[in-house]
């Protein structure tokens, strides 16, 4: 969190820039000290956070056990009994075949309404999450990029980031900022995500094509921040460069305090930034989790050669 | 409507042909000087015998319209001076028609969704011109948001609270008696009136106390836009039972290639449950490729009703684009009436009707295309924001045999936040011409969930959101004000009003 404070954006800024020399095959055991050490120049106000290395010490962040939901209106079961523990630092993937449950699994995360939980519990950061409105899990660090961000005419943009980052501000405790402001304190972070500036005028997504909507979800990520980012499918639709942007920014955002858990089909994601661990869903159900590799025999031959069953 | 109309006065003709003595001049009476070239010195009470004795009016006439044109005329009497041409011709016109037009009820499809019994059943009072030298004291008459402006105070222009100095050269701004040119005095004559309304547009033709002219000359841009800021100063106390009544007419003619920016503001000055009757018309001429730019803003105590007519003819490549908030009274309707004149017009409106009350906002809007390739852009959006609130929107558009390759599109969006909040809506697109392009649209909802989740997913409480969400509703139709004091003056407005009535999820 310390990274997004408006002091800190237009170093925050140059360092993103310089950081992503990475070879996309890397992984994480070997970004880590880089970030670690770019962290410690930047994070002025918290040294001590670049004291945690990663390991099997790594507070726990999330935990959900036994989860099953059923969509709210039909009452049809989706979710089916998910377990999943993320700790701080770790990057979590989780890939399926289509309509297995990942976007309901990560928008239950994030307390859509559209789903009702009829079983299993989830604790973020210690506390009952399901207990948490939406919004007081947003304020909390989680952060969902969505699979298809909505529209929202007559709301501008800029005026919705900024509204999103005053809420946080608020939350922490620090003055809100005026529209003049907070422009200045976005207007780096465009660079960083490769955004057009007129974009920040338009309307929430109205109008915006596959790519601008994605480079738009992470501009949110970037400029709220986050403990818990969680990425729906955030490379379909994104071109090469593109795609590479938004590793960029992800990247950026990664230190050993805080966690990422995407949703993705593709290895080419993974080479990018590079998970931890890499889950397959089922049928509402996480039936196997292991390393890169898994994503690999996906790629070659289907889900066929790992199937749960 | 305005078929059922001339049929109405066709009949009237011929059947007012009473024995020239039961006849008098310049009464509600004045209904007919034309018919009777008698003398104008006639009393009061003689004309009044004559309405109430006379069996053919007796069956025609609707003995409480009668009445209330009475008063209205009564007031009128006791202004020293004969009224102009003009003025006089738009009162015998109205005179006559008010005769046989009856009190609207709810039977009556115009009326079908908007109960007009407040007014009926109040005691009506004329005011007569303030005479108060402290009116500058008033805070909010000194209040200038924009430099060229007129202060109308129930229904009178105050010249000393209006800032004209700036207009250019040939634009006259001001009341009938004011014109000096004859030329001028000619064409006024000529478009007085350019149209014939309801009831209350009748109504207020007996009881204009003048007509307030905006002449344009040919050729002339008014770079500035003229603020007409109407104020209620009298009001009656809530529950009272009485209305005073104001009349404000305006006529503005903008000749061949012409251009200005009308502002309408009309406000309340006291307390926000005040009771009064705005009862104004603004009739509207464009000349061949001359432009005006229409803003109107009703923000009247929540007390009060306010019935508006607005009647615009637009001759050929001419363009004419309303944008339109209204908040206040608790009646309040506008009658919008386009009439196409001329080839290639270009109409654009816009409105947006907010009840946060127990209130009605009403449109009924008619947009009449004649003649071939004109254009039309309508969005009207409402906001009900309370259980007793009430939203009615009437769009004709009419697209007649000879209005081919015309391209007109009408657009409704309304938005319930209360259980029982209601709106009626009534669209319709009439099209005999054939080749032409028309496209309508009417949808009435609540917030959208996944656009309320969007804002809650990053942080936004859901208050907040609504709030947003409701704004940017309105913001389509505020975000066409041409002048942006305008806009911001009225977003804050909006904002204010919806702060308190943000339901809670
Ligand atoms: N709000 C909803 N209403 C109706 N059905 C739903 C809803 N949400 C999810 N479903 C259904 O639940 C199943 C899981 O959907 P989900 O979106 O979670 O799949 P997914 O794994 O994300 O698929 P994809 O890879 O295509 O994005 C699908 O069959 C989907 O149609
Ligand atoms: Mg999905």
């Amino acid at each position: 969190m310390a990274l997004f404070t408006p002091n800190l954006s237009f170093n925050t800024f140059t360092y993103n820039s310089s950081l992503f020399t990475l070879p996309a095959t890397r992984r994480r055991f070997i970004r880590c000290p880089r970030s670690l050490k770019l962290r410690a120049s930047l994070a002025v106000d918290s040294p001590s956070t670049s004291a945690t290395g990663r390991g099997g010490a790594a507070e726990l962040l999330l935990e959900v056990k036994d989860l099953s939901a059923v969509i709210t209106e039909s009452k049809q079961p989706v979710l089916k009994g998910v377990n999943l523990t993320v700790r701080e630092g770790e990057v979590h993937a989780v890939m399926g075949k289509n309509g297995s449950g990942k976007s309901t699994f990560v928008k239950v995360l994030v307390g859509h309404p559209d789903y009702e939980i009829t079983g299993g519990s989830i604790t973020y950061k210690g506390q009952d999450l399901l207990e948490m409105e939406p919004e007081e899990r947003a304020v909390a660090g989680m952060f969902m990029s969505f699979q298809s961000p909505v529209e929202i005419p007559g709301v501008s943009n800029i005026d919705f980031l900024n509204m999103a980052y005053n809420a946080r501000r608020r939350k922490l405790g620090q003055p809100e900022l005026g529209p003049i402001e907070f422009y200045g304190y976005i207007a780096p972070k465009l660079e960083l995500v490769n955004m057009k500036v007129d974009l920040l005028n338009r309307n929430v997504n109205e109008g915006f094509s596959g790519g601008e909507k994605k480079r738009n979800e992470i501009l949110q990520l970037v400029v709220l921040g986050a403990d818990l980012a969680i990425l729906d499918e955030i490379d379909s639709g994104l071109d090469v460069d593109a795609l590479r942007d938004v590793a960029k920014a992800v990247n950026g955002l990664l230190t050993p305090k805080n966690s990422v858990l995407m949703i993705t089909h593709y290895l080419r994601l993974l080479e990018f930034i590079a998970p931890t661990y890499i889950h397959i869903m089922e049928n509402g159900r996480i039936v196997k989790t292991g390393d890169i590799s898994i994503a690999k025999v996906l790629e070659k031959e289907g889900y066929k050669a790992i199937s749960g069953t | 409507m305005l078929t059922a109309h001339s049929v109405a006065i066709s009949i009237v003709s011929s059947i007012i042909h009473p024995p020239p003595t039961a006849l008098t001049s310049q009464s509600i009476s004045s209904c007919l000087p034309k018919l009777i070239p008698g003398s104008k010195t006639r009393r009061r009470t003689e004309k009044a015998r004559v309405f109430t004795q006379s069996p053919t009016l007796a069956v025609l006439s609707d003995p409480h319209v009668l009445l209330l044109a009475e008063t209205l005329e009564d007031s009128l009497q006791s202004s020293s001076s004969a009224p102009l041409p003009p003025l006089q011709k738009l009162r015998d016109i109205s005179a006559q028609s008010l005769l046989l037009t009856p009190w609207p009820s709810r039977k009556d499809e115009p009326f079908r969704f908007t109960d007009t019994s407040f007014i009926k059943n109040s005691h009506i009072e004329p005011i007569s011109p303030s005479k108060s030298r402290s009116l500058a004291s008033l805070p909010v008459l000194s209040d200038t948001l924009l430099p060229l402006n007129v202060t109308i105070l129930d229904g009178y222009v105050v010249d000393s609270l209006s800032q004209l100095s700036e207009l250019p050269d040939g634009v006259f701004v001001g009341g009938l008696s004011s014109i000096t040119s004859e030329a001028t005095m000619k064409r006024v004559s000529e478009c007085v009136p350019n149209f014939q309304g309801d009831l209350f547009w009748l109504l207020n033709g007996v009881g204009a106390p003048d007509i307030i002219v905006i002449y344009v000359p040919e050729g002339c841009r008014v770079e500035s836009p003229l603020h007409l800021k109407y104020f209620s100063l009298k009001g009656s106390e809530k529950d009272s039972k009485t209305l005073p009544i104001s009349n404000p007419r305006v006529l503005v003619l903008v000749e061949k290639g012409g251009e200005i920016g009308i502002v309408e503001e009309y406000t309340g000055v006291d307390g926000t449950d005040m009771c009064y009757w705005a009862n104004s018309v603004m009739e509207i001429v464009i000349g061949n490729g001359a432009k005006v730019s229409h803003s109107y803003i009703q923000t009247q105590s929540l007390g009060a009703a306010h019935i508006k007519w607005t009647s615009v003819r637009q001759e050929s490549t001419s363009i004419y684009e309303l944008t339109e908030v209204s908040t206040g009274g608790k009646l309040s309707r506008h009658n919008l009436h386009v009439q196409q004149v001329g080839p290639e017009t270009v109409t654009e409106l816009s409105t947006f009707h907010l009840s946060i009350g127990d209130q009605i906002q009403d449109l009924h809007s008619k947009l009449v295309l004649d003649h071939p390739r004109g254009v039309s852009r309508q969005l009207h959006k409402c906001i009900v924001a309370h259980s007793l609130g009430q939203a009615v929107f009437d769009g004709n558009v009419q697209v007649n045999r000879d209005a081919q390759q015309t391209d007109a599109g009408q657009l409704t969006r309304s938005l319930l936040l209360k259980p029982r909040a209601t709106v009626n809506v009534k669209p319709n697109l009439q099209i005999i011409a054939d080749d032409v392009k028309c496209s309508h649209g009417a949808a009435i909802s609540d917030l959208e969930d996944d656009q309320l989740f969007y804002f809650q997913a990053r942080g936004i409480d859901i208050e907040a959101a609504r709030k947003a969400l409701i704004i940017s509703f309105a913001a389509e139709v505020i975000g066409r004000f041409p002048n942006t004091s305008v806009q911001k003056k009225v977003e804050g407005l909006i904002r204010k009003l919806l702060d308190p009535t943000i339901p809670s999820g």
